[in-house]
């Protein structure tokens, strides 16, 4: 748009926007928007860590018995892979904002290795859940064919399963979800700690329904699968970032003058950082002390 | 002033460019990062939504020109109406002030070359395309019936019609919106121009500002809300379904946190385009501009803490609901200030029945009647009586279609000779502003008496004791389509046919009317600077208005 006049007269500084004034201004706005889109961002994930919460306080044995399946280790392995990863990223608006093209360049390398590794290791714990019908939606895990040799054991109530014991691959010929282990419910109910809505949420008459036991720990699986993908998806968004983020320091774009699109970069890549960091104790922590 | 810049930028003979005239190509339309031409877009786009909900109503109002479901099956009946609000809601009201004029004015009118973000705005105005086919494409494919709200456990397990893809063109076209109010924030915090002081700002630009708080902080919670009742409709897992174990009050819960703020975002804009009528068609400076400004804000922060008030009877606990109430009766007092304000404003000013002023004061009249009525619904007690009535239907169009929708109309007829720099038919103006209103008036009131008299809503049919007032509003409806029909043809008519508005038709102070009409592409020729306070009607706003006024009323020689 070459409309004004003035505008052929106007020394423009690279990567000054037409509709600003000088770079003050546009470093401000841009600042700003990102800081808003952040806060829209945090009600976003707000209201599945609500869903999470209220759930939660409802059927907490439910939710610590879907916790005690997930993979303490590679959620802390990912913790820390991000945090690293949330500092090489400090340090390429560091060297951005010395002009120091070179380190720039390896410290965004560098920040997309470990979002690689981070996903890299959700795909390992997402391929661990399919394979133990731990996917909540039919269809999607593993499918067992029934083995009609086998030999079939003698059906023994569902909180007496050994969880400590390696485990059983049971037939799935559909590929539902699967849930067999109830010791949490068993428990609740024997130290007299359950919550009323587990009262009505577990059992049949006073047996614990292992149908209904496992409807809730679906309900956890599910919001594991939510919460976790949509963060995943945050995280690839930010790999895609990055490639540009890459390619612009690689033809020496930032300097001391201009570093603005690698900070608002790197406060995305901090959000979504510390997305995970309420995520991992909410999902992988809070009741392992009941099993192990 | 302003003929010496005119002369100063005129050294070819050419006819100067301006925003419609600069750049003809329709790339030139669809890739544009100018704020006005996006407006523009949003313009034509708002408009086919709206008459689309428009023929959905008309359809309603025709079932019930007679006890029997003898025009629509009562399932086609739930799809219509639940087609007729999805429509208007999510895609006509929500961004019909914000988006179009909002957009349009905003930077005009603090002084700024474009909004911050332009390529922002150009995405969002992309997601609401992308978001309202999605939803066209689930309407074409069959319709959804689960009411606008879409009310677990209907929506995830029970209703066999496309709520997927219309949920999944809400969640969309939420986005939209986010990144208009997160747009308009940035822009008003950073591009005011030299002199443009927080408290010089017009009105309309901190409804503008209030809006958009509520816009982000609220919309990604109904986005992620929708997501996840697609989600649990794909994977049947029990969050919302009782029967799996989910909870349908905690889907009512996190629907409302948004939706109630949401009614705030289908009025708050409609208030700000009413204090600049109000103020500039009386020629006075309008009363307590701190207040207003203030009540907007407030307005947006309760907007967030009474969502509780629609699950009165969903078996809330009765303390919360006492709370819910309570804070329900506070949000009435912003919107009071505001009224008094205005009628303050009224009070000794130099009134101008023009068509944008006709609007205005209908506003007054019809969102006193939908504030007052949303007091009786908000109070506990009454409201067991209330509940899904026709008392609610009424109230909530008052309060929408009379103010929100009569606001736009106005601000359209208001700032029309800017947008196009072309005049309409002042009598045709006039004409369809007193249809709507009586039009409205007509439809609506009979449904408060109705539903008062226990007339529940979102049946095809009702016993005939209800049929004369249902026919009194059955011709109001049609009175109100003739009225919103009329601008669509003589709006049109005045581009091709319509004398030249000049730059300032209603000789006002401010910016917006210190352009060219219609502006050019950046807007102002060279940086205003502000040294007046908001509708300055005095000697200091720099322009001599009365002059100008007295030589437009004086007879033709």
């Amino acid at each position: 748009m070459s409309a004004h006049a003035s505008d052929k007269f106007v020394y423009h500084e690279p990567g000054l926007q037409h509709q600003f004034e000088d770079m003050k201004q546009q470093e401000e706005s841009v600042s700003i928007g990102m800081w808003l889109f952040l806060a829209q961002e945090i009600m976003f994930f707000g209201g599945l860590f609500t869903a999470y919460l209220v759930y939660r306080s409802r059927y907490p044995m439910a939710f610590a018995a879907g916790s005690n399946h997930l993979n303490a280790f590679w959620g802390g392995l990912n913790t820390l892979v991000l945090i690293v990863s949330s500092l090489t990223m400090a340090l390429t608006v560091y060297y951005a904002q010395k002009s120091n093209r070179n380190m720039q360049v390896i410290m965004i390398i560098l920040t997309m290795i470990f979002g690689a590794v981070f996903l890299g290791v959700k795909g390992i714990e997402y391929t661990d859940k399919y394979n133990h019908g731990l996917v909540p939606m039919a269809g999607l895990n593993k499918r067992v064919k029934a083995d009609k040799n086998a030999h079939h054991e003698v059906e023994k109530p569902c909180w007496e399963v050994d969880h400590n014991a390696p485990p059983v691959e049971h037939p799935n010929p559909r590929g539902e979800f699967l849930w067999t282990d109830c010791s949490l419910a068993k428990l609740a109910q024997d130290k007299n700690f359950l919550t009323p809505s587990e009262r009505v949420g577990y059992f049949t008459g006073d047996q614990i329904d292992i149908e209904k036991f496992k409807g809730m720990v679906r309900i956890f699986y599910y919001l594991y699968f939510v919460m976790t993908g949509l963060h995943a998806l945050h995280m690839i968004i930010g790999l895609g970032l990055m490639t540009w983020l890459l390619w612009t320091a690689w033809k020496r774009n930032y300097n001391s003058e201009y570093y603005m699109p690698v900070e608002m970069s790197g406060l995305y890549w901090h959000f979504v950082d510390i997305v995970w960091i309420f995520l991992f104790p909410l999902l992988y922590l809070l009741g392992r002390h009941f099993m192990h | 002033m302003q003929s010496a810049d005119v002369i100063g930028s005129g050294f070819s003979d050419k006819p100067k460019l301006n925003y419609l005239t600069n750049g003809t190509t329709l790339k030139s339309w669809l890739l544009t990062k100018d704020h006005k031409r996006i407006a523009i877009l949003y313009l034509i786009s708002v408009s086919v939504f709206f008459l689309m909900g428009g023929v959905y109503a008309a359809t309603i109002r025709l079932e019930l020109l007679t006890p029997a479901s003898d025009l629509l099956e009562t399932g086609t009946y739930n799809k219509v109406f639940t087609q007729h609000g999805i429509l208007m809601i999510f895609f006509f009201l929500i961004p019909s002030i914000p988006a179009v004029l909002g957009n349009f004015l905003l930077p005009i009118m603090i002084g700024a070359k474009d909004l911050a973000l332009p390529r922002i705005n150009l995405l969002s105005l992309y997601l609401y395309w992308l978001g309202g086919a999605l939803a066209l494409y689930g309407l074409m494919q069959g319709g959804v019936d689960t009411g606008w709200t879409f009310y677990t456990p209907y929506s995830t397990t029970f209703s066999n019609s496309y709520v997927l893809a219309v949920g999944v063109g809400i969640f969309i076209n939420g986005f939209s919106s986010i990144l208009t109010g997160l747009n308009f924030i940035v822009t008003i915090h950073t591009m005011r121009a030299p002199g443009m002081t927080w408290f010089r700002l017009p009105l309309f630009v901190w409804a503008m500002y209030a809006v958009s708080l509520v816009m982000i902080l609220g919309t990604p919670v109904v986005a992620i809300t929708v997501l996840l009742v697609a989600i649990e409709r794909v994977a049947r897992v029990g969050i919302f379904d009782p029967a799996i174990g989910g909870d349908p009050i905690l889907f009512q819960h996190m629907f409302w946190f948004y939706s109630h703020p949401a009614v705030y975002i289908m009025v708050l804009p409609g208030m700000g385009v009413v204090s600049e009528l109000i103020s500039n068609f009386s020629r006075k400076k309008i009363f307590g501009y701190e207040f207003i400004a203030f009540s907007s804000i407030a307005i947006a922060v309760f907007g967030f803490l009474v969502w509780g008030h629609h699950m009165f009877v969903s078996g809330q606990s009765i303390y919360a609901s006492m709370v819910f109430s309570f804070l329900t009766m506070v949000v009435a007092i912003p919107s009071a200030i505001k009224m008094f304000n205005w009628t303050a404003t009224l009070y000794k000013g130099s009134i101008d029945f023009s068509t944008p002023m006709l609007y205005g004061l209908g506003f007054m009249g019809l969102f006193l009647i939908g504030g007052l009525t949303g007091l009786y619904l908000g109070a506990i007690g009454l409201t067991v009586h209330l509940t899904d009535t026709y008392y609610v239907v009424s109230h909530f169009h008052y309060v929408m279609v009379g103010g929100q929708v009569v606001a736009y109309l106005g601000g359209l007829h208001y700032w029309w000779p800017k947008i196009t720099g072309k005049m309409y038919s002042e009598f045709w103006g006039k004409t369809s502003a007193m249809l709507v209103f009586v039009g409205f008036n007509l439809t609506f009131f009979p449904q408060l008496i109705l539903g008062y008299m226990g007339m529940p809503r979102r049946y095809a049919a009702y016993p005939p004791e209800f049929q004369v007032l249902n026919i009194f509003s059955t011709a109001g409806a049609s009175v109100l389509g003739i009225g919103m029909l009329l601008p669509v043809i003589y709006l049109l008519h005045s581009l091709v046919y319509g004398k030249p508005a000049g730059d300032n038709p209603w000789r006002l102070p401010g910016l917006e009317w210190r352009t060219s009409s219609p502006p050019p592409t950046e807007n102002f020729e060279k940086m205003p600077v502000v040294t007046w306070e908001a509708y300055e009607f005095g000697e200091d706003n720099g322009l001599d208005l009365e002059e100008d006024r007295r030589r437009d009323l004086a007879p033709v020689a």
